[in-house]
């Protein structure tokens, strides 16, 4: 999800201008006037909401602030030793393991001892909740990625990225396969269905198609965390203690996903497009791809690069069923001065209702597990997707998942295996060298 | 190097030698006279303060820590010289090494050739619109580097990049990947920096050509000299000084490549092919939360610098020297 910020934090910095400029102006207002400054990425804090809420509260000014993830997290390092001015801040799942661990908690208001000022009241936020009480709305795995290690709750989750196939029948047509979206996910109930499916799409393109590098899935090495994801252990291994045991040696899932990928890359039936390039985006409009494995997140991201696709989407289940990739936590830091209006605005911000307003304008799908049932998700219905039931799709995925203990550099060691995946992808090392290559790298992380 | 010598003879010489007045005239003038004396340093501070606090007071500190195993939120413990130990032995570090030798190289030579033909054209006194170039040139130079990387992503792409498709039109010529390839990836960044830095380079060239007397292009021509021969035997060798200060600020530049190839991929490439000396440090630091290790990587980075500057000072100094009549 990274985009280019600087456009918003420049907009950001004049807008605090005028704030700034306005309370020095106008000291005699009648109310005290908040600023809420919220560090955040991508689309995490979406315009709509947050003019609403402004309505809701008058007095209250919203200022987000974007960054890249990576610099995020440094900005949020840095700023817990001297302190800063946000008030919110976003992190990204693989980075809760950073932040759950050790003393770094601290660097987090303990949301447990927030209580609701029912400011909200009336938009359905009762007054003196704290974070135990409204635990219970969110899917339990996903509420644990932001309780640190000593218990603490550091944020509360935005999202979940419910991992799905979207799929154009269009070309599925054209190649002779199944268009349905029912018939479809039947094709594939294993990984290897999957590739299989894949190779007879391939064998059906022409060598003139071939050589213009198109395939049946826009990246092969996409598969990789994926299948990861569909396991309940991946680098570490909770075993009582805050860091987790290292097992990227030794956990059969990794080799499983690992050799599932490489299957994948040598059958031929990846386009070779990396997510977010400029040629995948181009790829999207040119039907260089037939299938995406897509994160409910990811839908917005196809409608805008490709409008021109519209009715040509479809949605399926995933093999095997049920992943993930991504989600956000929303917390607090520990130097914030409005902690209270903060803590009001997150509750409101993350409440159930929110959530599914964000899902049906943005598809990020809600973390407010209490909606699971509710069919305002289950019958929503998406246009540009051929009209398939996203929110019961996606569901029916979140609901198969189970929760996977996220350590301290989980980040950087999936990383090193994309890496890996993509020397063998481009042949410049066969499956084992790389493989093995992988490990030495993360050996390196962990000696010095 | 030149201007430091001659800093002794300061404190004489007049702040504004282009009005030549007597030592009364100047003492009419309290505001600009006395900042020569009494002024002079206070009016320096400034600069040697904040120089202080955000120059020198972190390069100290990172000599500190780069003894350390680093955790900016946690215990930190001494580590004595195994940071040091370890980078030697890394192989990241000798890749990084070569990476950048190989952007610098392929980044800084082309450029000036181009830079010196580009101001030869300029030069010229016929040529209309002559304003209009020179601003033009240093745009690239304006542009931020996120949008240069993006656009030449663009050109760059794999499949439908604007180079590979006007290579697909040539029978039997395939695809570059012009990420995954080591040369490849490198001449994408150095064609970038190129772009970015040619226009600069340009007009310091063009300054220096026109402080070349026409005298000496007239009485060449009256000897039949060519316009080529003109240039390599009049142009070029005015520029010598030039080109080696254009050679130094390129090569400090070079050793500081960093956005371009952290935009084409945070790692720096699936074989670390286009990973940087600065990238390097910088995903220590900020990826591996290594901030110790970083430290020392910055300090292997400034030994390096003093080598190159050593050598770039000797070669100056023997070129001044001949230069010199």
């Amino acid at each position: 999800m990274n985009k280019l910020t600087t456009k918003n934090a420049f907009l950001g910095a004049i807008v605090a201008f005028a704030v700034s400029a306005g309370l020095l102006t106008a000291p005699a207002k009648a109310v005290d006037q908040i600023t809420l400054t919220i560090w955040t990425f991508g689309e995490v804090i979406q315009p709509g909401l947050q003019r609403e809420y402004q309505k809701l509260h008058p007095e209250i000014k919203i200022i987000p602030i974007k960054n890249d993830v990576d610099p995020l997290h440094q900005k949020t390092i840095l700023s817990c030793q001297t302190g800063g001015p946000a008030d919110i801040i976003a992190f990204e799942v693989p980075y809760s393991g950073y932040w759950r661990t050790g003393n770094r908690p601290a660097c987090f208001q303990d949301l447990r001892q927030m209580k609701t000022s029912g400011s909200n009241a009336d938009a359905g936020v009762a007054a003196n909740l704290s974070a135990l009480d409204i635990k219970k709305n969110y899917l339990p795995w996903r509420w644990e990625q932001g309780v640190a290690f000593n218990d603490s709750v550091i944020g509360i989750p935005t999202d979940v990225g419910g991992l799905q196939v979207a799929y154009r029948s269009d070309l599925f047509k054209k190649a002779g396969l199944p268009t349905d979206r029912v018939a479809v996910g039947k094709l594939w109930p294993t990984w290897e269905k999957f590739i299989a499916t894949g190779q007879k799409y391939v064998s059906k393109l022409t060598a003139a198609e071939k050589k213009s590098g198109k395939g049946f899935i826009d990246d092969a090495g996409s598969i990789y965390a994926a299948v990861m994801n569909q396991g309940t252990v991946k680098y570490y291994q909770p075993d009582g203690t805050d860091a987790g045991k290292l097992v990227y040696k030794t956990n059969p899932q990794i080799k499983k996903a690992w050799d599932t990928t490489v299957k994948a890359l040598n059958s031929g039936i990846g386009a070779r497009l990396g997510q977010f390039t400029s040629d995948w985006n181009i790829g999207m409009n040119k039907g260089a791809m037939a299938t995406i494995l897509a994160p409910a997140w990811m839908l917005d991201y196809i409608k805008k690069q490709a409008p021109d696709t519209k009715g040509k989407w479809d949605i399926a289940d995933l093999p095997v069923g049920g992943g993930n990739q991504g989600g956000t936590e929303l917390g607090i830091p520990a130097y914030s001065k409005n902690k209270q209006a903060a803590y009001d605005f997150l509750t409101w911000y993350l409440a159930p209702e929110q959530q599914l307003k964000v899902f049906k304008t943005y598809g990020l799908f809600p973390s407010a597990s209490v909606l699971y049932d509710d069919e305002a998700l289950l019958g929503y219905k998406d246009e540009f997707f051929s009209n398939a039931p996203v929110g019961q799709i996606y569901t029916k995925g979140v609901l198969k998942l189970k929760p996977i203990f996220e350590g301290e550099l989980q980040r950087k060691i999936d990383s090193t295996f994309g890496a890996g995946l993509g020397r063998v992808a481009s042949k410049k090392m066969t499956s084992e060298k790389s493989y093995a290559l992988v490990l030495s790298d993360i050996d390196k992380l962990f000696k010095n | 190097m030149t201007l430091l010598r001659d800093g002794k003879g300061r404190q004489k010489a007049p702040l504004t030698p282009w009005k030549k007045k007597s030592a009364k005239e100047r003492k009419a003038l309290p505001g600009i006279a006395s900042l020569d004396g009494r002024w002079g340093y206070p009016a320096i501070a400034p600069f040697f303060l904040i120089f202080l606090i955000f120059g020198v007071a972190p390069v100290i500190y990172s000599i500190y820590i780069a003894f350390f195993k680093w955790d900016p939120l946690g215990e930190s413990e001494f580590n004595g010289i195994n940071n040091f130990i370890f980078l030697f032995q890394d192989s990241d570090f000798w890749i990084a090494l070569r990476n950048t030798f190989s952007i610098w190289a392929l980044s800084t030579f082309p450029q000036m050739v181009i830079a010196i033909s580009l101001a030869a054209i300029l030069r010229n006194k016929r040529l209309k619109g002559k304003s209009f170039w020179r601003t033009i040139l240093l745009v690239p130079n304006i542009t931020s580097i996120i949008a240069i990387t993006i656009v030449f992503q663009q050109l760059f792409g794999r499949d439908y990049g604007l180079i590979n498709g006007l290579l697909g039109l040539i029978p039997g010529v395939d695809h570059i990947d012009f990420i995954e390839g080591v040369i490849p990836s490198h001449v994408q960044i150095a064609t970038m920096i190129t772009w970015r830095w040619v226009g600069y380079n340009t007009l310091i060239f063009l300054a220096s050509m026109l402080a070349i007397p026409d005298e000496l292009y007239e009485s060449a021509s009256v000897d039949g000299a060519t316009k080529w021969q003109q240039f390599k035997y009049v142009t070029l060798p005015s520029l010598k000084n030039t080109i080696t200060f254009v050679l130094i600020v390129g090569t400090i530049g070079g050793l500081q490549v960093f956005a371009e190839p952290q935009q084409l991929n945070a790692e720096g490439g699936s074989t670390k092919q286009f990973l940087t000396l600065t990238l390097f440090l910088y995903n220590q630091a900020f990826l591996n939360n290594k901030y110790g290790y970083a430290a020392a990587i910055g300090i292997a980075i400034t030994f390096i610098v003093l080598i190159i500057s050593a050598i770039n000072f000797f070669i100056t100094r023997k070129l001044a020297g001949e230069g010199s009549r």
